[in-house]
């Protein structure tokens, strides 16, 4: 498993080819407990490389052939104008446009060695793997409780025994700990908006993705809640691949490792952030980034 | 003079408006209120403690109510499943060719439902008149309505929720039934009291295919006919008596009685769906 995963990630990422060396060096000649500490260490490991995805809406073409890698470990930020195709690449990534009439996806895209439109994939289970954070915060019409445990005990991560516990520890973790311990069983209509996006990360984290999708997450949200969040996607890097569409670009300098730019449908530039707002490579980039585009 | 001109438009706008809510209003009035000038002479305890072959009512209202716990029982479910299913699962094709068929039935007239009803199930499968060939000739007419109010209550429910259980890889079924159903349950159930309130006012295919009964509702669903409140409205105004005329009129009170409790209870549903719908906004 490891060889494969390694196989497929050396041409495109370097950076987690680097990950997966050490992780072959360690494995020469361990315990099988070891084996499988290392399976889990390769899997959180996932990047996610997108080749010549075309979507089209009817006879519209909105995304043009996009080819970008994702990083593991990594904040990339997907940045462009309104309408540039950003959220319908986003979406692609878990198939969410699928069942949609009229939508023809070609290309591939893979997460780890898995590849995400093989027709013998099994979707729930890429979605587990893939989760997501809308632009505004859609809990579901249940208890604060089952939001958090529903999907998680669905897809038998979590025990009856030990649910009580875990989403204590997943709503620590966001941070909502405090506000919601009294009402665990209440509606979460009548948190803030902000508490309602923190449910919604707790919900999405609660299933152990390997990749988390933010789509513009704190477009709706106060000041507050939106430096919580970056601060959260910030830390929880160090366990998953974090891909976020955004059309703030402060919000890309202040989370993103590395920039991918999408213009009309297409990729401009991809590179690390530091480098893509100092120096863009691409003349459309700077007049991006200068504010005179979009 | 401008102003003027507008305040006297604006007073012909305001009681042309008076006088429209009056004339649907009056009615309304006028007919409940002469039903129960006309029975109020033999509305009594004694309505529901006789039947209909001395002059009480026990049998048409118990008879009436079976026919509603049946449609509720047999047209409930049956319309939410093909109303779920048009919402969230047809492929549009069929979906639209299962919508045309479902407003085809609603646009059938009752009486040629009843008809229809009574050749093949009480002579050609030799039912009789019978419960079950009743509420099956009253589901078809109300299925229509809880098709498609389940269908629009589910179409309701806003996206996102769909997207977000999705992407958290839950099950189809999963997803209808934890996350989509509870916020459009007001509108099912508002569906499921307009099929109950046609149900209660329905008397062209109950004659047809249930008969009529003077004596209580049977536990038996084939042969036996059943009594009913509409049946009587229709029947006792055809005969010679004063007291006849009276028990008609306490019929119709009663039917109008019962629709009262059904507007009641779709209102208070609807103030709920209402409710709902404002958090789910925010």
């Amino acid at each position: 498993m490891i060889a494969g995963v390694n196989r497929f990630l050396v041409p495109r990422f370097p950076a987690v080819n680097e990950r997966a060396r050490t992780v072959e060096a360690v494995a020469a000649g361990v315990s099988a407990a070891g084996a499988s500490a290392l399976a889990r260490t390769a899997r959180a490991g996932t990047g996610v490389a997108v080749d010549g995805l075309r979507v089209r809406f009817g006879a519209r073409e909105v995304v043009h052939g996009v080819t970008v890698g994702f990083h593991a470990h990594r904040v990339t930020a997907l940045i462009g104008p309104t309408g540039c195709g950003k959220t319908t690449v986003l979406r692609a990534l878990n198939r969410l446009h699928d069942g949609r009439p009229g939508v023809h996806i070609s290309g591939s895209v893979r997460i780890g060695d898995e590849e995400v439109y093989d027709p013998r994939a099994d979707v729930r289970d890429l979605r587990r793997r893939i989760g997501m954070l809308f632009q505004r915060p859609n809990p579901f019409p249940l208890s604060i409780r089952e939001n958090i445990a529903l999907a998680a005990r669905i897809h038998g991560l979590w025990s009856r025994q030990d649910a009580a516990e875990r989403t204590e520890a997943i709503l620590r973790e966001v941070g909502l700990w405090e506000a919601v311990r009294d009402r665990l069983g209440q509606a979460p209509f009548l948190l803030s908006g902000g508490q309602q996006q923190l449910l919604c990360l707790a919900r999405a984290l609660a299933v152990e993705p390997d990749v988390l999708l933010l789509d513009e997450p704190t477009s709706s949200l106060d000041p507050g809640t939106t430096a919580r969040i970056e601060e959260l996607i910030s830390a929880l890097r160090d366990k998953m691949t974090i891909i976020i569409v955004t059309h703030n670009l402060q919000q890309a300098r202040r989370v993103a490792d590395e920039v991918c730019l999408l213009l009309d449908g297409e990729v401009v530039e991809q590179a690390p952030a530091d480098r893509f707002f100092q120096a863009p490579a691409d003349e459309r980039s700077r007049a991006y980034v200068d504010g005179r585009v979009g | 003079m401008r102003t003027s001109l507008r305040g006297a438009r604006d007073a012909i706008f305001w009681t042309l408006c008076a006088g429209a809510l009056l004339l649907v209003v009056a009615p309304a009035l006028a007919i409940i209120g002469s039903l129960l000038q006309q029975a109020w002479p033999v509305l009594t305890l004694h309505l529901l403690t006789t039947t209909t072959a001395v002059d009480g009512l026990q049998n048409a209202l118990l008879g009436t109510l079976v026919l509603c716990v049946g449609i509720l029982v047999l047209a409930g479910p049956i319309g939410i499943a093909a109303g779920v299913y048009l919402a969230e699962f047809g492929p549009p094709a069929r979906s639209s060719w299962l919508r045309l068929g479902s407003e085809t039935l609603a646009g059938i007239p009752s009486i040629v439902v009843g008809y229809v009803a009574y050749l093949v199930l009480d002579e050609e499968l030799h039912w009789g008149y019978s419960l079950l060939a009743g509420i099956l000739a009253l589901s078809a007419i109300v299925l229509p309505y809880i098709v498609k109010t389940t269908e629009v209550a589910l179409r309701q429910v806003p996206t996102t929720l769909r997207e977000g259980a999705a992407a958290l890889g839950l099950p189809r079924h999963t997803t209808l039934r934890r996350v989509l159903l509870p916020p459009a349950i007001p509108g099912i159930a508002s569906g499921l009291v307009v099929a109950l309130a046609i149900s209660v006012g329905e008397t062209a295919p109950l004659l047809y295919t249930v008969g009529f009964s003077d004596n209580n509702p049977t536990p038996y669903l084939f042969q036996h006919p059943l009594g009913y409140l509409t049946y009587v409205v229709f029947l006792n105004a055809t005969l010679p008596t004063r007291q006849e005329h009276q028990v008609a009129a306490a019929a119709g009170v009663m039917i109008v009685l019962i629709l009262i409790v059904l507007i009641a209870a779709g209102r208070l549903i609807a103030r709920r769906a209402a409710r709902h719908a404002a958090r789910m906004a925010n």
